[in-house]
């Protein structure tokens, strides 16, 4: 990597350098200052660089090229200018297909964050060993594979044999015997919701109690002593310390949900997709990969990134100004 | 992290100030019991599916699909255990995915802290446009990437290798830990930084020596899902993996399904269960890092 | 912590990646030495036979002496996206293992190399199965060697059938009374007596066929869908009936999910129709009482048409040594080899070697799916899916359903 002779300098600068700086007879304290936060991300840069820089020139570049198996074999597509994009943006799937998935982005996003954070809150007030039960499991949950965790939740609401449909009947709400879980669109995708969100709360519990750890202590006391309401607390003292952590899970999730394709493409199933419950990321798999289309599906990609770009925009630009550093 | 060890029997932040009002005892306790008690009930909701997974293992297989649900079988086997140990290159695969994940996890949190330092406490020209980068690599949907990436590495010879699945998982690893961990470094009030600044000592050493315990908790978290976004990744090991003693546990996994004939539940879920105790074990090792933190610092400060 | 820590901790990410970086290059792999052959089969091969993998590159070994086989071991749902890697990257294998559907695609964007010419240095090639080998076969020319195959029979619990006196029905008009027999006998909830999913195109298309009709047809350079036709329509008539008769599976449901050997292991039905390995896991309790028969067409006597589905070896364009990878395919597909298969369950790939098994009965009436470039397309697609389920919810006609779906499965199918 190319900052393979940067540490010797920077040990000798650094140690150069004492706080405050004195900028004028130090010339080299002063390049090394302005190289430090360089230095510091270059690491990152250069090794997302050299893996991701390829693919993303040559995702670009087949988007505007017939690029379907022939090509792949020749290595070598065949340039139709925007006529991948423009097949997508004219075809009514794909404006379908986007609607449902901003609403599932959005349905998804609201649950997590909110399950999440109340999970996070719960685990600050309850006993110790509780907590590392409950913690643990939410580990166990996320470590699940999705193979794995998608099979049983299919077991657990299959109309055979499934669980929910054995344990609604006998609670009375309903005969659900031999009720299909998987005939409608709505159905289908609400089923996604409650694995998607089951599966992703673990990790907004996590972060979000890892984040409550850095909030004072005592402004917590000094709330409670004033007698403030718990929303209050929340609100007032706990919030504006964990709204970092927030945007930055808020926006992630936005990210992973609108391009989700392993849960809603497993739990359906294969046999079960067609457009009527397509996702996004379903839509990308099989109108672009399934079909051996790679040029349409890296328009798709193309697209899609600019979507889910204009979908986060609020919180990336938040997240971007955040607390201005000094 | 001599702060830590001051302060070290304090399992949580916020538990001082619970503990502070001792007024109405009796009241908190009960309290404390009805919290519980929510927290078991989300606990048993959450991980239900998990138990299934557990319990399956240990089914005969005439009961994986029995039509009145089993709970617990009256009659547990270890059979499925047994012969998910025996098939091909389980412990080779096992062995495969610590290598890969712990390089790739330790790697990440060191070069990312680095970049997050950077972005969350300096100022310089680029910082935006780095930060955007971070979350628009992200924003990318992986399907896309994935022909082109094999490309790349059978260019370095990094097909077939653990390396070149390591820095695959760097990459994907990478901005979501630049990320979180700035947004932890933001989080530390600066009056702790700049005590630790009037000291004398350079700017980045006192950075590193006061943030470092400060920011644990963060890094924790973020290890913890690199951790398990590493472990459980499927596709990118699945392509450039080839041989099965090269492979990964989750690619070992996918064996079970991967038949047209007829799926072996048993024995994957017995198979799951045994590639999730490693995960487990990293998370015991590390949670009780995750509740030190501010508290620590706050109190030295 | 000292600056000097940190500087070393940048070296130290450095390093490890330089190093691993460089290791790596040393004993990645060199796929310059011709004498090695890698060969992807798919996982039921690790399963089901290793043995014979294993004695296959024993005898080639001996008959090749230096040269050395790799059998990788690849998954259905993802061999493909990793072939296409392949394809793009390099390291392709030498031998892959297609199923007979996947063929046609591959075969039309020129991955494989031409067999034609040594067709005859195949084993029992002048009698392979039609199926397999015309899902080997485009614009005239072989692509692929036909490796082994599996149709779909009837499983069926003989003690029920003993209980209504019924034996192994003639035609699909006895079949359908044993059904409406085994109903009236089991009044259970939710039993079928002949489960079958809704949405399983692969038995409905045998209706199809079995009424003289098809799916589509090629003529004038174009193919045409041929599901709107009278025959072809009798035949979805035929199957919605049956369904209606004799299976309480769901009317959208798939062949897939659940298995139907899981219901008829719960005793939720007294037959179910699919592949003939389905005898593996009909429970302990049921082991005994099951047998399989061939399912009866509409007209007495013959057999309805199943689907033939299989698995072909080709040789990849970018093998480094075709000669070497075409041995050992002989190897693998010789005589001898296919009985071993056919000891296993399967179906050989050549008529001179078809037992008397059910299974294999048949295959002897087998239908295929149309060898279009975009035939994948359709499938993916679940056109004939979604069309099966208009017709048994009701939503559609017969008529409005299969126009759709035939307008559909053309439209797919011309893309250019």
């Amino acid at each position: 990597m190319s900052s393979s002779h940067v540490p010797s300098q920077a040990a000798l600068a650094a140690e150069a350098a004492p706080w405050p700086r004195r900028r004028r007879r130090l010339t080299w304290a002063h390049a090394f200052r302005f190289a430090l936060p360089y230095l510091l991300i270059a690491p990152v840069l250069g090794t997302i660089g050299a893996i991701l820089g390829y693919p993303l020139y040559h995702l670009v570049k087949i988007s505007r090229e017939r690029y379907g198996l022939f090509e792949l074999i020749q290595h070598k597509g065949y340039p139709v200018g925007w006529a991948n994009f423009s097949s997508v943006l004219h075809d009514s799937i794909f404006w379908h297909t986007l609607l449902r998935t901003v609403v599932f982005t959005v349905a998804n996003v609201g649950l997590t964050m909110v399950l999440g954070t109340l999970i996070a809150l719960l685990l600050v007030r309850v006993s110790s060993i509780v907590r590392v039960a409950l913690t643990t499991g939410l580990v166990l949950v996320w470590s699940m594979p999705i193979v794995v965790a998608v099979q049983v939740w299919y077991w657990m609401t299959n109309y055979e044999n499934g669980v929910l449909n054995y344990a609604l009947t006998k609670l009375h709400l309903g005969d659900y015997y031999q009720h299909d879980w998987y005939a409608t669109p709505l159905s289908q995708l609400s089923l996604v919701t409650a694995l998607i969100v089951w599966g992703a709360v673990p990790f907004v519990v996590v972060t979000v109690y890892a984040a409550l750890s850095q909030v004072p202590a005592e402004l917590l006391e000094a709330a409670e002593i004033d007698g403030a309401r718990p929303w209050r607390v929340f609100k007032d003292v706990t919030f504006p310390i964990l709204k970092p952590i927030f945007l930055i899970l808020t926006s992630l999730s936005i990210i992973w949900d609108f391009g989700v394709f392993t849960q809603p493409f497993l739990l359906i199933g294969q046999t079960h997709i067609n457009t009527s419950n397509y996702l996004m990321g379903i839509y990308l798999f099989e109108e672009g990969y399934l079909k051996s289309d790679f040029g349409r599906g890296a328009a798709i990609s193309i697209l899609m990134l600019l979507m889910v770009a204009i979908l986060s925009v609020v919180y990336v630009r938040k997240m971007v100004r955040m607390e201005e550093v000094r | 992290m001599t702060a830590d060890a001051q302060i070290a029997p304090t399992p949580t932040a916020v538990e001082p100030a619970r503990a502070a009002p001792r007024r109405r005892g009796r009241g908190r306790r009960a309290r404390q019991t009805a919290w519980n008690l929510v927290g078991i009930a989300v606990l048993v909701l959450m991980a239900f599916p998990v138990f299934w997974m557990i319990s399956t293992a240990f089914k005969p297989d005439d009961q994986i699909n029995s039509l009145n649900p089993t709970w617990f079988s009256l009659h547990p086997t270890i059979a499925h255990f047994r012969d998910a140990i025996h098939r091909p290159f389980f412990w080779d695969d096992i062995k495969n995915s610590l290598i890969i994940v712990g390089v790739a996890v330790a790697l990440s949190m060191v070069l990312a802290f680095l970049a997050a330092i950077a972005l969350a406490k300096f100022r310089f020209t680029g910082r935006k446009l780095f930060i955007v980068l971070m979350i628009g690599i992200q924003m990318l949907p992986q399907a896309g990437l994935i022909i082109p990436l094999y490309v790349v590495l059978a260019r370095y010879h990094q097909v077939n290798t653990l390396s070149g699945v390591i820095v695959t998982y760097m990459t994907f690893v990478l901005p979501f830990s630049v990320w979180t961990l700035r947004g932890f470094l933001i989080g530390i009030p600066r009056e702790l930084e700049e005590a630790a600044m009037v000291d004398g000592s350079s700017r980045l050493g006192a950075f590193v020596r006061i943030l470092l315990p400060l920011v644990a908790p963060g890094l924790v978290a973020t290890s913890i899902f690199a951790f398990i976004t590493s472990w459980n990744e499927y596709i990118f090991a699945r392509i450039l993996l080839s041989e099965g003693q090269k492979q990964t546990a989750t690619v070992w996994l996918s064996y079970f399904t991967g038949t047209s004939r007829h799926t072996d539940w048993g024995g994957l879920m017995a198979g799951s269960t045994l590639v999730a105790i490693p995960v487990v074990i990293f998370f015991l090792l590390v949670q009780r890092k995750i509740a030190f933190g501010l508290t620590a610092g706050a109190v030295k400060a | 912590m000292k600056p000097r820590f940190v500087a070393g901790l940048v070296l130290a990410a450095a390093l490890t990646f330089a190093v691993s970086t460089a290791s790596a290059r040393t004993d990645g792999p060199t796929r310059a030495t011709a004498s090695k052959i890698t060969v992807w089969l798919q996982v039921d091969a690790q399963t089901g036979w290793p043995d014979l993998v294993a004695s296959t590159n024993q005898a080639f070994q001996k008959a090749h002496p230096g040269a050395t086989v790799d059998v990788q071991y690849q998954t259905w749902p993802d061999h493909l996206g990793k072939f296409d890697a392949t394809l793009a990257g390099g390291n392709v294998p030498d031998v892959i293992e297609m199923g007979n559907t996947e063929m046609t695609k591959y075969m039309a964007a020129g991955a494989f190399a031409n067999l034609s010419g040594d067709k005859s240095s195949f084993a029992n090639s002048r009698n392979w199965l039609k199926g397999l080998a015309d899902s080997a076969t485009f614009n005239g020319k072989l692509y692929g060697v036909p490796y082994y195959a599996g149709s779909r029979v009837v499983t069926y619990r003989t003690d029920l059938y003993k209980k209504i006196k019924a034996k192994a029905p003639k035609s699909l008009s006895q079949f359908t009374a044993i059904a409406k027999k085994l109903r009236a006998k089991n009044g259970k909830r939710g039993f079928s007596p002949v489960y079958f999913a809704g949405t399983d195109w692969y038995f409905a298309m045998s209706f199809v066929y079995d009424y003289g009709g098809r799916i589509a047809t090629y003529s004038r350079g174009k193919w045409h869908g041929a599901l709107d036709s009278a025959k072809s329509r009798a035949g979805l008539a035929a199957f919605a009936r049956f369904f209606k008769a004799a299976s309480r599976a769901s009317k959208t449901g798939t062949e897939d999910r659940p298995q139907p050997y899981d219901v008829y292991a719960q005793g939720q039905a007294a037959s179910i129709v699919g592949p003939a390995w389905f005898s593996c896991c009909v429970g302990k309790k049921y082991k005994n009482v099951t047998g399989q028969f061939v399912m009866p067409g509409h007209k007495a006597g013959q057999s309805m048409p199943g689907f033939l589905g299989g698995s072909d070896l080709a040789v990849p364009n970018g093998s480094n040594d075709k000669a070497l990878a075409k041995d050992w395919i002989r190897l693998f597909t010789n005589t001898e080899a296919e009985k071993t298969l056919q000891a296993k369950g399967n179906i050989p790939n050549a008529t001179n070697l078809l037992g008397n098994s059910v299974n294999e009965r048949a295959a002897k009436r087998s239908w295929f799916v149309p060898t279009a470039k975009h035939w994948v397309d359709v499938e993916n697609g679940n056109i004939l899916r979604t069309m099966l389920a208009r017709i048994n919810t009701g939503k559609n006609s017969i008529k409005e359903a299969s126009s759709w779906a035939s307008d559909n499965i053309a439209l797919t199918l011309n893309r250019p």
